[in-house]
C-alpha cells in the first residue's frame, strides 16, 4: 500500500464498510454458524452446552438412504435445468431472434410468463395437473378410452421426477430463452449476413457462429442453473402433497427442512439439517468448478 | 452549485435520524402500553384469522393501554416459524399451541411451558380442560372439547337414494360399492395424498379398535406394545382391506384435503373422514343439511369395550409462554385478552363457525338456533368414548413412516408388514 492509497483508505472502507456489516451479519454470520452446528451437538431451541462431535453428523448422513435419494433427485433437477431448460431456451431464443416465427413478441411474452408468477401458485397449479381425476389425468382418460385411469406419476419415486422436471422445463426455459436472446440481439447483423454470402446454411451459422459468441452466457447460465437447482424448495414443496409423494420427490433442502423444522423427535435435529446445508453449498461448489472445467476444456480460448 | 450540493448531502444524511427519532418517539409512546407479543394461528382468507383480527381489534380498543401486537401464520409456515423464532431465542410471550407430540413439542423442548392452573379464570370449566403435564399442568387453554379427528361424515340423503340406511358394520358399508360405483359415487372419501390423514383421521381410529386399548399409542411409544404387534398390523391390513373391497378407492392416494371437502360438498361421496374442523367447511346446504357425523361402525376383528370410539386429541389454543409470564404486567394484560378471547359470546361463535366441538367454559348451553350439523357434532362428542391420537404421540421420521406407509399399501407398494416392521425399527432407533 503506497502512501496515496494509505490516504484514501478511509474513503474505501466508507464506501464497503457499511454493506460488509450487513453482509457479514447477514450472510456470513449464518454460514460460520451453520459450519459450527454441524460439528457439534447444540440444539439452539434447548440451550444449554455443547459438545464437539467431530464428524458424527456427516458420517450420519452419508449413511442415510434419505439422503442419497434427495442427492439423486437434486441431480436429476439440475441435468433438466443444464441440459433441458438451457438448450430449449437456446433454440427458442434462436427461433425468435432470426424471425422464424410470426408474432415473436407474443410467442416472446408467452414463453417468459410463468416466470412472472410465484413459484409456489405454480406448485400448485401443477399440483392441481396431477391430482386425482384432474386435467392430466383426464386426458390419459380420453387417449386409453377408460374412465378409472389415473396419472400416478407421483406415487412412484423412480417416476416422480418427470412430471417435475416438465414444470421445471415449463417454468424456467423462458428466463433463460431472454438472457440469450439479450445477447443474441447484440451480435452485428453484418456477421450473420457475410456468413450468408460465405455459404453459410442456417445451422452451421447456428454452430459455427452463434454457439461460440454465446459460450460465456451459456457457461453463466449454467452456473445459475446449477445454483439455482441445488437450492430450490418451493416448487417441489408447492407441487407435492405431504406424505409418499413429498417423500418420492426429496431434494436436498426439502431434506434439510423436514429435518431441522419437523423432525421433533431428533434432538440433534439442528445440527443434523445444518449439515445438510453444508452439503448442498459443498455440491454447489464441486458442480460450478466442474462446469468451468468442461467449459475451459471445450473452448479453451472463451470468455468467461 | 457546491454549496446547493453540500446542503443537499447534509439534509440527505440527516433524514434518517430525523426518521430514528420519530420512531423513537412513537416507542416512547407504545411504551406507556403493555405490549404482549403474540404468535396467533390462521390467515386472512380462513375464519380462524379474520376472527381473531376482529377480535383483537375489539379487546384494545376496550383496554386502549393493552397492545396485542401479533404474528399472524398458517399451516406449515406457522410450525416453521416457531421453530425457528425458538431456536433464535425470540419467544412470544403468548401463541397458539398445543400439548401434544406435534403441537406441544417445539415449547416443551425450549421449556417454554407455563402452568396456567393457579391463574386460570372461574368462567372455565377445569373439568373439560384435561391435564396436559404430569402433574396436571394447563399449558394452553383449549378452543374447545377434545378434538374428535376421526369423523365419518355420512351424507344421509345420498345414501338413502341408493336404498341404504345408516352403516351398522363395516359389511354394511362394503354393500353399498356396487350400488354406489353404479351411480358413479365413491363410498369413501379421504384426502389419501396428504400422509396425515391417514394417521390422524382413519388409523388412530381403527387401532383402539383393533388392539381394544384406547391408550395402544402411547404404550407403543413408551415400548409396552411394539408397531409391528398384531394389533398395528391388523390396523395397515383393514387399510389395505378397505382398498380391496372398494370401501376407499385407489385414487384416494391422489385426493389433496380441499379436493376431498370438495368431493363431499357436491355430493360425490356417501362418506367422508376428517376431524371435527372440516364440518364448517361443507358450505352446500343440501348436503350440511343431510350430513350425520358418527364414529366408524363395528368393524372387522374388533376387539370388545371399544365400540363407537373416535380418536380425539386434546384441541390446542392460545397459551402463555415462561418468557410472558415472567413479567406480571404482561403476564395479566396476556390472561386479560385470553378471558376475552373465550367469553360466551366468541365461544359461541365459534361454535357456530364449526371451528370447535363445544366450548370449555362452565355452565355453558349450547344455544338452541345452532345449525343442526354443530349440534350433531356436540352429540357424537358427548356419547362417543374418546381414544388416543397417533400423532398426539408419534412424531417425527417414525410418523411420517407409518402415514406414507399407509399410502404405498393403498398405492400396492409396500405390504402391512413391512410398513409396521419400518415404523418400530424407527420408533426404536
Amino acid at each position: 500500500m503506497n502512501l496515496r492509497d494509505r490516504r484514501e483508505f478511509p474513503v474505501y472502507l466508507g464506501f464497503v464498510a457499511p454493506a460488509l456489516v450487513v453482509y457479514l451479519a447477514i450472510v456470513a454470520y449464518p454460514v460460520f454458524y451453520s459450519v459450527f452446528l454441524s460439528f457439534s451437538d447444540f440444539n439452539p431451541n434447548k440451550g444449554g452446552n455443547w459438545n464437539f462431535v467431530g464428524l458424527m453428523h456427516y458420517t450420519r448422513m452419508l449413511q442415510d438412504p434419505n439422503f442419497w435419494h434427495a442427492l439423486k433427485n437434486n441431480l436429476i433437477v439440475v441435468a433438466v435445468s443444464v441440459f433441458g431448460q438451457i438448450p430449449i431456451g437456446f433454440v427458442l431464443a434462436y427461433i425468435l431472434y432470426r424471425n422464424m416465427v410470426k408474432a415473436r413478441i407474443f410467442f416472446q411474452s408467452m414463453l417468459f410468463l410463468p416466470h412472472f408468477l410465484s413459484v409456489i401458485v405454480i406448485g400448485t397449479i401443477w399440483k392441481r395437473m396431477f391430482e386425482a381425476d384432474g386435467p392430466v389425468s383426464g386426458i390419459i382418460q380420453f387417449v386409453t378410452g377408460d374412465p378409472s385411469a389415473q396419472f400416478t406419476m407421483m406415487l412412484h419415486a423412480n417416476q416422480v421426477m418427470i412430471p417435475i422436471g416438465f414444470a421445471l422445463i415449463w417454468i424456467y426455459t423462458g428466463l433463460y430463452m431472454i438472457i440469450f436472446l439479450a445477447n443474441l440481439q447484440k451480435i452485428e447483423d453484418s456477421l450473420i449476413e457475410s456468413a450468408k454470402i460465405d455459404g453459410a446454411n442456417e445451422a452451421q451459422i447456428f454452430m459455427r457462429i452463434i454457439v461460440p459468441i454465446l459460450w460465456g452466457t451459456i457457461l453463466i447460465s449454467s452456473v445459475l442453473a446449477i445454483a439455482g437447482s441445488l437450492k430450490g424448495f418451493d416448487l417441489i414443496f408447492g407441487i407435492t402433497t405431504q406424505g409418499l409423494q413429498r417423500q418420492n420427490a426429496l431434494v436436498l433442502p426439502i431434506f434439510m427442512y423436514e429435518t431441522a423444522f419437523r423432525d421433533y423427535s431428533d434432538p440433534m435435529r439442528f445440527a443434523y439439517g445444518s449439515t445438510i446445508s453444508n452439503a448442498i453449498v459443498i455440491i454447489s461448489l464441486i458442480m460450478i468448478v466442474f462446469s468451468n472445467f468442461i467449459s475451459k476444456r471445450f473452448n479453451p480460448g472463451e470468455e468467461e | 452549485m457546491k454549496k446547493a450540493l453540500v446542503l443537499l448531502i447534509v439534509i440527505m444524511m440527516l433524514v434518517p435520524f430525523v426518521v430514528i427519532a420519530g420512531g423513537q418517539q412513537e416507542q416512547g409512546q407504545k411504551s406507556e402500553k403493555i405490549v404482549v407479543d403474540v404468535m396467533a394461528y390462521g390467515d386472512n382468507s380462513n375464519q380462524e384469522g379474520v376472527s381473531w383480527k376482529r377480535i383483537v381489534e375489539a379487546f384494545e380498543k376496550q383496554n386502549p393501554n393493552i397492545d396485542i401486537d401479533d404474528e399472524m401464520l398458517y399451516d406449515e409456515a406457522y410450525h416453521q416459524k416457531v421453530v425457528a423464532r425458538l431456536a433464535a431465542g425470540d419467544v412470544p410471550d403468548m401463541a397458539y399451541m398445543g400439548a401434544d407430540a406435534r403441537w406441544g413439542a417445539p415449547w416443551k423442548e425450549a421449556d417454554q411451558q407455563w402452568d396456567h392452573r393457579e391463574y386460570l379464570d372461574p368462567m372455565y370449566d377445569r373439568d373439560l380442560i384435561p391435564a396436559m403435564g404430569p402433574n396436571g399442568e394447563i399449558y394452553e387453554i383449549p378452543l374447545g372439547t377434545s378434538n374428535i379427528t376421526t369423523v365419518l361424515y355420512m351424507n344421509e340423503d345420498l345414501v338413502k337414494s341408493l336404498g341404504f340406511s345408516a352403516p351398522e358394520t363395516y359389511e354394511d358399508m362394503v354393500a353399498m360399492v356396487p350400488a354406489a360405483r353404479q351411480a358413479g359415487l365413491d363410498v369413501v372419501t379421504i384426502d389419501g395424498a396428504d400422509g396425515w390423514a391417514w394417521g390422524s383421521c382413519l388409523m388412530s381410529a381403527v387401532i383402539a379398535r383393533m388392539s381394544g386399548d384406547r391408550n395402544w399409542v402411547s404404550k407403543a411409544v413408551a415400548g409396552e406394545n411394539k408397531f409391528n404387534d398384531p394389533a398395528m398390523l391388523k390396523t395397515l391390513e383393514f387399510v389395505q382391506q378397505m382398498v380391496e373391497d372398494g370401501v376407499i378407492t385407489e385414487k384416494s392416494v391422489l385426493v389433496d384435503y380441499g379436493a376431498n371437502t370438495s368431493k363431499y360438498n357436491n355430493g360425490e361421496a356417501l362418506f367422508m373422514v376428517q376431524g371435527q374442523w372440516v364440518a364448517g367447511a361443507i358450505e352446500n346446504p343440501d348436503v350440511k343439511a343431510a350430513t350425520q357425523l358418527m364414529a366408524w361402525p363395528e368393524l372387522p376383528g374388533q376387539k370388545d369395550g371399544v365400540e363407537g370410539s373416535v380418536a380425539a386429541a386434546i384441541q390446542v389454543g392460545y397459551g402463555l409462554t415462561k418468557n410472558g409470564a415472567s413479567d406480571p404486567a404482561v403476564r395479566d394484560a396476556a390472561l386479560k385478552f385470553l378471558n376475552y378471547f373465550y367469553s360466551e359470546p366468541e365461544s359461541t361463535q365459534r361454535l357456530r363457525d364449526g371451528a370447535i366441538v363445544a366450548p370449555i367454559l362452565k355452565g355453558y348451553d349450547v344455544p338452541e338456533d345452532i345449525e343442526p350439523i354443530v349440534k350433531r357434532k356436540v352429540e357424537l362428542a358427548q356419547t362417543a368414548m374418546n381414544t388416543e391420537v397417533i400423532d398426539a404421540f408419534l412424531t417425527g421420521a417414525p410418523n411420517d413412516a407409518l402415514n406414507s406407509g399407509a399410502q404405498k399399501i393403498v398405492a400396492g407398494q409396500a405390504t402391512p408388514q413391512e410398513v409396521a416392521d419400518q415404523v418400530e425399527k424407527l420408533v426404536r432407533q
